[in-house]
């Protein structure tokens, strides 16, 4: 206990060795202790993105995966609205020809109310149905879904009825997966950015701790200290602000996404996904700290190592 | 030990603080650097304590040339010297403890060791009762003893001391020249920058005098008279 505090008055964290240099005193340890905590929780922000657009794009690809659809229009080839019921007649027999397709698992007709109900975000809820050329929908589950199938499901549709449309819903999902790849991207590059950030921030503490501490580091050097037994204090002294910071950043972190998860939980729109985290995300989430905290030792030791060796 | 070879030590591009040093110093002799204020003397043993490398000319020291040495051989050598400055420079943050182990830190010595070694040396230096006091709360003389005994510690080769002691009374500053001579007879080389007359004329050693960046060597007052008797009785 008395070695703990002779240690903790000598401005040593932990442990048997002792700082020679002194290390916490100053108000520069409690702005690196603030920016690691800043930097880690920005990249912990950034990588929940990363995951959430990742699981985004994963839920959609899946939910549409193997899954097409076929619209019948309301109109015809010279914009004259067809009868209702004659649109209705038309897509059950278009239906009945894809159900007789082995490639075909399932076939769902959409009727008014299920239409009225996808329409009705944009259109609002007192829809006059009656008086809307609405046109009719198939929704087609396949049980294997490739080039030749989707081509010969066109054709007996085309062979039904040639105004038939087959959608895959390919176009759209290309674009929106491109656009998620980007943001991905994108978060990846930030995550990166803080990570150099950071290590330009501790150089430069570290630096300025040199400055301030000169005339004790030459003395130690002097007397025959090697570069490591110096920038070993350093390493140590980073390592346990890095460590401070990074997990006063994370336990923030952790605060705002379980408030994202819980929002989003709350949240009856289907296009939000669960903001849940899988185990070997939340893993890589707490990894940040350590990764901070390496990030910091090794920009310490390097830029010590590299400013001692202007001493003789 | 120590040889210098045309040995010249300039600042950036200012003049030659010293210029066509020459010299050797023997294993385990004893040497007064001494000189007017200005002379040099700082500059030489900062050579002498591997502070700097010199301009120009050859340093020798251990049998290895300091002039072509690595980074790491110079941080062996240096753990060879003992080195007492003039203002101390002790750390400040460090009791008197921690201060004296620190060169035993850095050699790594096993605490068990440091705490033994350390705590003997503080008894005899006469700080026994002030070991975990920070050294700003301690007196000049008080302070200078810490810096001897940090100096000496590891029992050094070479001992460099820039005015040991010059803020001692007689008593202490005879008795730490005293353990200088102890260390001396142990093997010790000493050299010891000083302007004290009276102590450099009581312990009677050879003199390197430096006058405007120039060193020449003065024998011992008896050493010198016995050595012109014997020359003029052959």
């Amino acid at each position: 206990m008395n070695l703990l505090k002779r240690e903790r008055a000598l401005g040593v964290a932990h442990g048997k060795r002792v700082y020679d240099l002194p290390l916490n005193r100053g108000s520069g340890s409690g702005f690196l202790v603030l920016l690691i905590g800043l930097m880690t929780f920005l990249a912990m922000m950034a990588l929940a993105a990363s995951f959430a657009l990742s699981a985004m794009t994963a839920r959609w690809s899946s939910g549409l995966e193997d899954r097409l659809t076929v619209e019948i229009p309301a109109t015809d080839a010279g914009g004259q609205t067809i009868k209702h019921d004659d649109v209705k007649s038309m897509t059950d027999r278009i239906a009945t020809a894809l159900q007789q397709h082995p490639a075909v698992a399932n076939v769902h007709v959409l009727d008014d109310q299920e239409i009225t109900n996808l329409v009705k975000p944009w259109l609002g809820d007192d829809l006059p149905m009656a008086n809307l050329p609405v046109p009719g929908l198939i929704s087609v589950q396949l049980r294997q879904s490739d080039p030749s199938t989707l081509k010969q499901l066109s054709d007996r549709i085309t062979s039904v009825d040639a105004r038939g449309r087959l959608d895959t819903h390919e176009e759209w999902l290309r674009d929106i997966i491109r656009f998620t790849g980007a943001l991905q991207f994108a978060a990846a590059i930030l995550t990166i950015v803080i990570g150099v950030t950071t290590a330009a921030a501790v150089a430069g503490a570290v630096r300025a701790r040199m400055a301030v501490n000169r005339d004790e580091i030459e003395i130690l050097h002097l007397m025959g200290a090697a570069d490591s037994y110096i920038s070993r204090q350093f390493q140590r002294h980073s390592l346990v602000l890095a460590l401070q910071g990074a997990f006063a950043g994370m336990m923030a972190g952790m605060l705002v996404l379980a408030t994202i998860g819980w929002i989003c939980g709350r949240m009856e729109v289907d296009l939000v996904p669960d903001f849940a985290l899988r185990i070997w995300q939340m893993l890589v989430l707490a990894c940040l700290p350590v990764a901070a905290a390496g990030i910091s030792m090794v920009t310490a030791r390097h830029t010590v190592d590299t400013a001692l060796k202007q001493l003789p | 030990m120590i040889r210098f070879e045309h040995v010249g030590l300039r600042y950036g591009i200012g003049p030659e603080v010293l210029s066509d040093i020459n010299f050797s110093l023997e294993p385990g002799s004893f040497h007064f650097l001494t000189g007017p204020s200005g002379a040099g003397k700082t500059s030489l043993m900062s050579l002498m304590y591997l502070g700097r490398r010199p301009t120009r000319g050859l340093v020798t020291m251990f049998d290895q040339n300091i002039n072509g040495a690595s980074r790491e051989t110079l941080g062996t050598l240096r753990q060879r010297i003992g080195v007492v400055f003039q203002d101390f420079r002790l750390l400040p943050h460090l009791s008197v403890f921690d201060n004296v182990a620190l060169p035993m830190r850095i050699q790594s010595k096993p605490e068990k060791q440091i705490n033994s070694d350390v705590h003997d040396l503080l008894e005899w230096v006469g700080l026994g009762s002030n070991m975990q006091q920070l050294p700003n709360t301690l007196s000049g003389g008080q302070q200078q003893r810490i810096a001897i005994a940090r100096a000496v510690i590891t029992r050094p080769r070479l001992l460099l001391a820039d005015e040991p002691t010059g803020n001692l009374d007689d008593e202490i500053g005879f008795r730490l020249m005293s353990l200088f001579e102890q260390l001396n007879r142990m093997g010790t080389t000493i050299v010891i920058a000083t302007h004290n007359v009276q102590m450099m004329s009581k312990f009677n050693h050879i003199k390197l005098v430096l006058d405007k960046g120039q060193l020449r060597m003065e024998e011992p007052v008896k050493a010198a008279s016995r050595k012109k008797t014997g020359e003029g009785a052959a």
